[in-house]
């Protein structure tokens, strides 16, 4: 189902924009990747999407942001910045999803099975810098299937 | 911790327009200079990373008892903040503010408006607030107040051309600021009107 969730996507993406080199810098598998292996979260139908949303920002506040902490303050509190608007979206995500009754289909919730196996296959300091790094890709996604 | 320094006292924010400002009295030391450091802690960190503190570096050791919170407070979620002052290596204990801060109970103003008239064209001048603000405007031919048109903008251009304009007539403006990020927005602007230059064509 839909759910139209009031987001400032403008923030996000400018806290992400501020530390994706530095986080990025910290990734050194370049060769595999969480959210796109093996397929693009584009071949999402756009039924799912809700609940696949839902999903991917309970994965990022459950599991990657407490793993993101480093030594540079600035990264720190950007790093805050984008996990409590997570946590702000997820709410509103969680409340559409029971109003709307949406239910993630076979196939995506496959394709998130996938993401948690990409994130369990690293040690768990490289998997959340990389799904971290890896958040624009999330981003993209959202706004081309708004 | 030390008790020969009090904690600073009156914590309190100053918000408005999504500008957020932590705000607290002077811890008073005679002949001395005391500095003060500010921490903030989001929901996140509360439910998610132990009830952990992020400093904010622009206001460690500072002397001044203000701080400019604006980029650390950008999400929708209650925040907790505390600050302490320094002399030397003495430190007071963490005076916190009383209760959260949500950003959604910023003050919200009207945005400034300059309508102006060039020719027949009907234009507006809006202040830029921020990229999280919009501006909804609403504009309608005096007399004409059922007929009030609307236009809604993300993004501030310096100026902006609403409408072409009949030859004579007064036009009214008026606007607003919509924020998203809260899904609140400001009262209306004062309405200004202009009358657009008249028909120049002689009959002979």
């Amino acid at each position: 189902g839909a759910c139209r969730v009031s987001m400032s996507m403008t923030e996000i993406r400018a806290g992400f924009t501020a530390i994706k080199a530095n986080i990025q810098s910290r990734d050194p598998i370049r060769t595999l990747s969480i959210l796109s292996h093996p397929h693009s979260l584009h071949k999402v139908k756009s039924s799912d999407r809700c609940c696949i949303t839902h999903l991917l920002f309970t994965f990022y506040v459950d599991k990657v942001f407490k793993h993101c902490r480093t030594e540079d303050s600035f990264v720190n509190r950007k790093i805050s910045s984008i996990a409590n608007s997570f946590l702000s979206v997820r709410r509103k995500l969680g409340q559409c999803r029971e109003q709307n009754n949406c239910v993630c289909g076979e196939e995506s919730t496959e394709k998130f099975k996938q993401i948690l196996a990409n994130y369990e296959g690293l040690n768990v300091t490289s998997a959340a810098m990389k799904s971290l790094g890896e958040l624009d890709i999330l981003l993209d996604w959202m706004e081309k299937s708004r | 911790e030390d008790a020969l320094l009090p904690a600073p006292q009156n914590i309190s924010i100053l918000s408005i327009n999504m500008k957020h400002f932590l705000t607290w009295s002077p811890v008073i030391v005679q002949g001395a200079t005391v500095r003060y450091s500010v921490e903030f802690q989001g929901e996140y960190e509360r439910e998610y990373a132990n009830g952990s503190w992020i400093p904010i570096l622009e206001c460690s050791l500072t002397t001044a008892t203000v701080c400019n919170i604006t980029e650390d407070i950008s999400a929708t979620v209650a925040y907790k903040l505390r600050v302490r002052a320094e002399l030397g290596a003495t430190r007071s204990r963490w005076g916190k503010m009383k209760g959260f801060f949500n950003r959604v109970t910023t003050s919200l103003t009207p945005p400034l408006l300059r309508v102006l008239a060039d020719g027949h064209h009907l234009l507006v001048e809006l202040a830029d607030m921020g990229p999280v603000f919009q501006f909804r405007l609403l504009y309608w031919k005096k007399g004409q107040e059922s007929r009030v048109q609307q236009k809604v903008m993300r993004e501030v251009s310096s100026v902006v051309h609403l409408d072409t304009m009949e030859a004579g007539a007064e036009y009214c403006v008026k606007a607003q600021t919509h924020i998203e990020a809260i899904n609140r927005s400001s009262s209306f602007s004062p309405t200004q009107c202009v009358r657009a230059q008249g028909d120049t064509s002689m009959w002979l």
